[in-house]
């Protein structure tokens, strides 16, 4: 299958943490003592533990050993992110995986996170990718600088290197030891590795692991609770001026036809109204407030008076996007089927089978609602031009910047501030446009805040889905044949068509759109459709939102899973085990999913263990359960999720008492940082279930702003039992599989509450009301 | 026109409309960033600050009203960033993006002056105005109950001694 | 209302045009020079400043913006805007050539020094039960300003309305000159704190409904109203809070401008408290006797605590787990603020549950608050509400609608969205 880190290394096939240490991992240059080129990169890189994010000066000039770290002459290991900092304190978990091999002393190791560069490769941040791509190369990278380190102690030393050994940020011999600090400075640094030679190091025994797996306070929290973290919204540079833009009625294709801004010029520092002109076309039809403040800008933005053309989308409705996803998931024709068959031949749906059911399932708009409104700070500076913001995916919009700025690519370079909030929302870098092409314009450093409301119009939102589930039964029971029809938007066609993936028949499909469809439970002939809904792709900007496909993917298969529990009469826990046999193309390969669907058997069997599955209930309660591999086959992190759900009838209120979570994810790097996101994940998974969505009106969102939207607060949190199986495989993601698992499972239970069967979130209380009447009527 | 406060201790002037946010003047004139920007509107508590020693939300205080006001933001809640609560949500390691942890952390200060042994329902009433979006809530509850813990003690043993 | 106020006019010019021009007549009083500060005896200003703060001179007689006492503050009427004029020492447009028993007609009958009768806007029918004495010290207060050269403003008020000699039958039909006159049966405390009420302080030119001609209605003495865009609520038994107004009730807020159980001072009430805070103690408790007495505190003992447990109750209404959207809409713009515990309610988080705004019958002073919120001076001193501006009037009316509905045992407020609008369109008024 391809995937995107594959499709843009051009080398199909391989492992993309395999494809990203032969690119990118570069040996010591022979002779390189002294950094050169390094030093303008830590003045320009962020380190998330100092107070506005200026690293210090490496002390007495920095040893680089390769690419991802240095040590100066005090010891100080810096070791080099190209990972986005939004909340899962990655530079932390990612730097404890170097430090581990590199035995260095962890209160020696800084982490910085870098600007752009094409030496780092790709640079992106999502998919839960960051530890399961980084661990192989980091800790490679840190026994390279480890052995290197030995080489020169020894020498110094005096003695053989084989009776060396590295701890705790020095090398030891005997009752002597000499400081890595001590090694840099003098000299001894100078073994070089070629690539192959890096690929075949050899990595430490868990045993002898030091770092990796034990808790440890993350290098980023202590500057997110003075005040003294820096955001891309803290960003600024001398002379700057602020920017306020007015958004055309449609996301795509609005022409300004005029702008009058003769109330403005009498506010206050107000300096110019601009039409962006975007060879890009990122941001077709948006007028930019230029002032000497924010405040200015906002005020003065009130009085400009702009008349647009609109594009398509305008005056669409979520109810025609739905049924155009209704109608196209209902169609034979359209979409692109994926290679699910162990033979790679897809039967047809057998339907003179004993028993079928037939369900459809769908989703509303939701807002990413990253609590940091989208903005950037963009000038040109001694030839480069500089984007300074918080972003997920600078290699994907970097090419779209040259493009809008008509200037090559290597003369753009971003800075990457903390995130207020990723969630996938930052992968789309499209508002760092506008803040280029205005301060291109200016000649003078522009900062472009959004308003709320404005960050909510110009959200990429997850698209509505309309998902059409088949299975079909023999006389005996058995299931026969499943089909899995899913709709929706597809941000991956619309923002990164060449990371398509290839299909059947020379189709071509949005991975992230359909992954979780591809389930690893045995079904017999399996057909997975997944088909763009053109509606949605025209009329707004599809986004990838935490987890993406199985965001809607699993809601369906989860629901779909009881329902075809029900209908064969087994218990839905034992219905799954059933099916999780790990035979076949479920069997799972090494590193990555090896085990297979027997490990999620294995999470399904301890979370309903742990909830007291089948245990008795008060009455209009009830237990549901549901399972997830996260979101790709080859890096799947095997979560199951049961839900205790006590429904009151009269004003079908939902209230959930208890998540209970068994997640396997291999290696656990940091433990403290893997429970935090999967609190976080599971939470985001019920407020999509019960507290959010949104719907189109007219061409744009309803609910702009958090006095409509209505996302999970303190109060709505249940209580949630967490747990990690203990495990030395290769560590997969963690930061989004739990949001997928917690919406079915809520629906699963309120079904073995009440018996209402629930087919759409958010679940609402008028929808709990309506499905009560039909239940009590029949 | 001019308004006139304090902030942090130290008096200050800002020369903007008086309608303006005071948020606004906090981040750009006095260039104190710490306290965020979230919604704008008053729902999410990310722009929370202390005025008069009560938790406040900056993005729609208007300027005109702080004239004469004293004023604390994160930067000033503790001069060593180690205010009982702050040393309850590192010791948690509460915060994610970190993004709303200031004006939590703002809010849980001023609570706990109001609520020095916040129950549950207390936290939920209180604290539903600080939306976190990264939905570190079950951290935010647990610290909570620690920084109350702490400066319990904290005030037990200050009384002790004066006795 | 236009047609009303025009019968009322042909009332008044009817009242016998015999004999009104010589009744409405009255004689300038020769201006004399400014007599030096040091003519005053520094006592009488010192106790002149207390008085001028307890009858907030300076809230309707200076500017936004302004210098204090120098005038041209507008005050909407019926009638039109009247401007008030200009008390510092100044010959030409102040006071200044005005000698002691000018200033005194001027209070106690509302005639300038030139023989032209003032506007009721101006309360000279509760001056009028000032003392020599008190009216000795507020003339020395002022004189003794710094003197401010400040023309009168031309007041908005349109003809045949602006005919000052009018005024005079105005005065005829609802002015009872005299001084105050101390009821037998009641304490010395009372007394005092009627003299206060009812003179210098004029509580009932807000808190009294005004006929159609701008008299305020005697019967209805405090029975509340409109005024400015804000309720003065009823300080009689038609006070709708939960709680009534005692004693401590109300030393609290006229002292501090923050009570247990009613919130605290906001709006035209405000100024009013910074005024009277400059009172003796014994004054506000003289105050406090008085109305505590007017609110029916005898008649309404033992309703307090069940109302404070019921509010108590009510408190955590809406928070935790809901899906009601206007309940999740309150708890996380209001409930950090304005939440209490189960156990007591801490007046710095003022208990809406108790708070006549929303018990009041006319949201008006709910929609006013959560629109332009509290300034650091007001209410409680040093602290703030914001202002719930940038929320839509539907937002608004959801949050008032549910506040009414699960705080207070009284029927919905009509319209709300609408009402929300209008006062939107007003402003927050002025001070
Ligand atoms: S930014 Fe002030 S409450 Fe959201
Ligand atoms: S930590 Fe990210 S919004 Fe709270």
């Amino acid at each position: 299958m391809s995937r995107p880190i594959a499709a843009s290394s051009k080398a199909g096939g391989a492992g993309p943490a395999a494809l990203l240490s032969r690119r990118n991992f570069l040996a010591l240059s022979a002779g390189a003592g002294i950094s050169f080129g390094f030093a303008r990169i830590v003045d320009a890189a962020m380190d998330p533990a100092v107070p506005g994010g200026v690293p210090a000066a490496p002390h007495g000039g920095l040893i680089e050993p390769n690419l991802w770290f240095g040590i100066d002459h005090d010891g100080i290991v810096t070791v080099n992110i190209i990972r986005a900092e939004m909340g899962q304190h990655v530079g932390t978990a990612l730097a404890r995986i170097l430090a581990d091999e590199l035995e260095a002393d962890w209160s020696k190791v800084r982490i910085v996170h870098v600007d752009t560069d094409p030496k780092w490769g790709l640079m992106v941040t999502g998919g839960s990718w960051s530890v399961w791509q980084t661990f192989p190369l980091f800790s490679r990278a840190g026994a390279a600088g480890r052995i290197a380190l030995i080489e020169g102690g020894a020498r110094l030393l005096g003695v053989a290197p084989s009776a060396c050994a590295a701890r705790n940020g020095a090398v030891v011999a005997g009752g002597r030891s000499i400081g890595f600090g001590e090694i840099a400075r003098r000299g001894g640094l100078t073994r070089t590795f070629t690539p192959e030679e890096l690929e075949k190091l050899p990595i430490k025994p868990v045993k002898d692991r030091r770092l990796i797996g034990r808790p440890t306070e993350a290098v980023d929290i202590a500057a997110k609770i003075d005040g003294t973290a820096r955001y891309g919204i803290d960003a600024r540079v001398p002379n700057m001026v602020h920017a306020r833009p007015l958004l055309p009625p449609t996301r795509n294709g609005s022409k300004v036809v005029s702008i009058d801004d003769g109330d403005a010029r009498k506010v206050k520092g107000y300096i110019r109204s601009i039409a962006l002109d975007d060879p890009s076309d990122t941001v077709p039809g948006w007028v930019m407030v230029i002032a000497e403040t924010f405040q200015a800008a906002l005020k003065a933005s009130r009085h400009v008076k702009v008349r647009w053309t609109p594009g398509p989308g305008h005056g669409v409705s979520e109810k025609q996007i739905q049924d155009r996803g209704a109608e196209l998931a209902a169609s034979a024709e359209g979409g692109v089927d994926l290679n699910v068959a162990d033979d790679d031949s897809t039967p047809e749906f057998d339907w003179a089978a004993a028993t079928t059911l037939e369900r459809i399932y769908t989703t509303a708009t939701v807002l990413h609602f990253q609590l940091e409104p989208v903005n950037a700070l963009a000038f040109e500076k001694d030839g480069m031009f500089e984007i300074h913001t918080g972003n997920q995916w600078q290699s994907l919009i970097l090419p779209t910047l040259a493009k809008a700025l008509d200037r090559p690519e290597a003369s753009i370079v971003m800075r990457t501030y903390m995130l207020g909030g990723g969630f996938g929302r930052r992968l789309n870098g499209d508002y760092a446009v506008p803040a280029a092409l205005a301060a291109k314009a200016l000649g003078r450093p522009v900062k472009m805040v959004l308003t709320r409301e404005d960050d909510v119009r110009f959200d990429s939102v997850r698209s509505p889905s309309v998902q059409r589930l088949r299975m079909a039964f023999d006389g005996s029971g058995q299931i026969q044949a499943m089909e899995h029809h899913a709709c929706a938007g597809w941000p991956t066609q619309v923002m990164a068509g060449a990371l398509l993936a290839k299909g059947l028949r020379g189709g071509q499909y949005d991975p992230f759109a359909i992954a979780g469809a591809d389930h690893w439970y045995d079904v017999g002939r399996q057909r997975v459709r997944a088909i763009p809904n053109d509606l949605a792709n025209s009329s707004f900007r599809p986004g990838w939102l935490r987890s993406v496909g199985p965001g809607w993917t699993n809601w369906a298969l989860e629901s779909f899973m009881d329902e075809a529990a029900l209908q064969a009469r087994v218990d839905p826990v034992a219905f799954r085990l059933k099916l999780l046999t790990g035979k076949g193309r479920n069997a799972g390969t090494a590193p990555s999913s090896v085990g297979g669907a027997l490990r999620q058997a294995e999470v399904v069997r301890r979370a309903a263990a742990r909830a007291g599955w089948g245990q008795p209930l008060p009455p209009d309660t009830g237990l549901g359960l549901a399972t997830s591999f996260g979101q790709e086959r080859d890096m799947p992190t095997w979560v199951a999720c049961a839900a205790r759900v006590r429904v009151e009838r009269a004003k079908g209120k939902v209230i959930v008492e208890k998540l209970t979570i068994v997640t396997d994810a291999g290696t656990i790097v940091d433990p403290d940082g893997a429970l935090a996101q999967t609190q976080g994940a599971a939470l985001w998974g019920l407020s999509m279930a019960l507290h959010e969505g949104t719907e189109f009106v007219n061409g744009e969102v309803r609910d702009l702003n958090l006095d409509t939207y209505m996302p999970l607060r303190i109060g709505d949190v249940p209580a949630m039992d967490i747990s990690f199986v203990d495990s030395a495989e290769a560590p997969v993601g963690l930061g989004e599989p739990a949001t997928t698992v917690v919406a079915p499972a809520i629906g699963n239970a309120i079904f073995r509450a009440v018996g209402v069967r629930l087919r759409h979130i958010p679940i609402t209380p008028e929808a709990v009301r309506e499905g009560l009447a039909i239940a009590a009527r029949s | 026109m001019t308004t006139r406060f304090t902030i942090n201790g130290r008096a200050v002037s800002v020369d903007a409309d008086e309608d303006s946010a005071l948020l606004w003047a906090i981040r750009d004139d006095i260039g104190l960033t710490g306290t965020k920007f979230g919604c704008g509107i008053g729902m999410c508590g990310a722009c929370t600050v202390h005025v008069g020693g009560r938790a406040t939300r900056s993005c729609i205080t208007p300027l005109a009203a702080v004239e004469g006001a004293d004023i604390t933001t994160i930067e000033g809640l503790d001069p060593a960033g180690a205010h009982p609560v702050q040393k309850a949500w590192r010791a948690l390691q509460v915060p994610q993006c970190g993004y709303c942890q200031p004006g939590q952390i703002m809010q849980v200060a001023a609570m706990l002056k109001d609520f020095p042994a916040p129950t549950d329902a207390d936290i939920d009433a209180v604290m539903a105005g600080s939306l976190c979006r990264c939905m570190t809530y079950v951290r935010i509850r647990a610290a909570i109950k620690e920084a109350a813990a702490a400066m319990t003690k904290g005030t037990a043993k200050a009384k002790g001694a004066a006795a | 209302m236009l047609k009303r106020i025009l019968i009322g006019i042909a009332a008044v010019l009817a009242v016998g045009l015999v004999g009104f021009g010589i009744f409405a007549w009255r004689s300038a009083i020769a201006p004399i020079q400014p007599p030096p500060a040091s003519a005053f005896a520094p006592e009488l200003v010192a106790r002149g400043e207390i008085l001028a703060s307890a009858g907030y001179c300076a809230t309707c007689h200076t500017a936004k913006g302004g210098q204090a006492y120098a005038g041209g503050y507008p005050m909407e009427t019926p009638f039109g805007t009247i401007y008030s004029t200009n008390i510092t020492p100044d010959p030409e447009t102040g006071i200044g050539a005005w000698p002691e028993a000018a200033f005194r007609r001027a209070m106690h009958e509302g005639v300038a020094r030139d023989g032209s009768h003032l506007f009721p806007a101006f309360p000279f029918d509760h001056f009028t039960k000032l003392s020599d004495a008190d009216i000795s010290a507020l003339y020395a207060f002022f004189m003794t300003r710094k003197p401010v050269v400040a023309p009168a403003r031309d007041n908005g008020v349109p003809f045949p309305l602006n005919i000052r000699a009018l005024q005079a039958g105005w005065k005829l039909l609802f002015f009872k000159p005299g001084r105050f006159q101390p009821q037998a049966a009641k304490s010395a405390e009372w007394n005092r704190g009627a003299y206060l009420a009812e003179g210098l302080s004029h509580c009932g030119a807000c808190h009294t409904p005004r006929n159609m001609l701008g008299a305020e209605r005697r019967p209805l003495v405090y029975a509340g109203a409109l005024i400015d865009n804000w309720v003065a609520p009823p300080l009689n038994a038609g006070n709708p809070s939960p709680v009534p107004w005692d004693r401590d009730e109300l030393i609290a807020y006229l002292q501090s401008g923050v009570s247990h159980y009613h919130g605290t001072a906001v709006g035209p009430m405000a100024p009013v408290v910074r005024g009277l805070q400059r009172l003796p103690g014994s004054d506000i408790n003289a105050l406090a006797v008085y109305f505590s007495d007017r609110d029916g505190i005898e008649q309404r003992q033992g309703i307090a605590a069940p109302a404070v447990q019921q509010a108590l109750a009510t408190s955590s209404v809406g928070s935790g787990l809901t899906y009601d959207p206007a309940a999740r809409l309150y708890t996380a713009a209001c409930a950090s603020c304005h939440y209490n515990g189960a156990d007591a309610v801490n007046p710095l988080r003022p208990e809406l549950a108790l708070n006549s705004a929303v018990s009041l019958g006319d949201p008006t002073n709910l929609i006013q608050v959560i629109l332009h919120g509290v300034g650091a001076d007001d209410g409680v001193p040093g602290v703030v509400m914001p202002a719930f501006s940038r929320f839509s009037d539907a937002d608004i009316a959801r949050i008032a609608a549910y506040l009414r509905a699960t705080r207070t045992r009284k029927g919905p407020w009509l319209d709300l969205e609408r009402k929300v609008a209008q006062v939107r369109a007003h402003g927050p008024g002025q001070e």
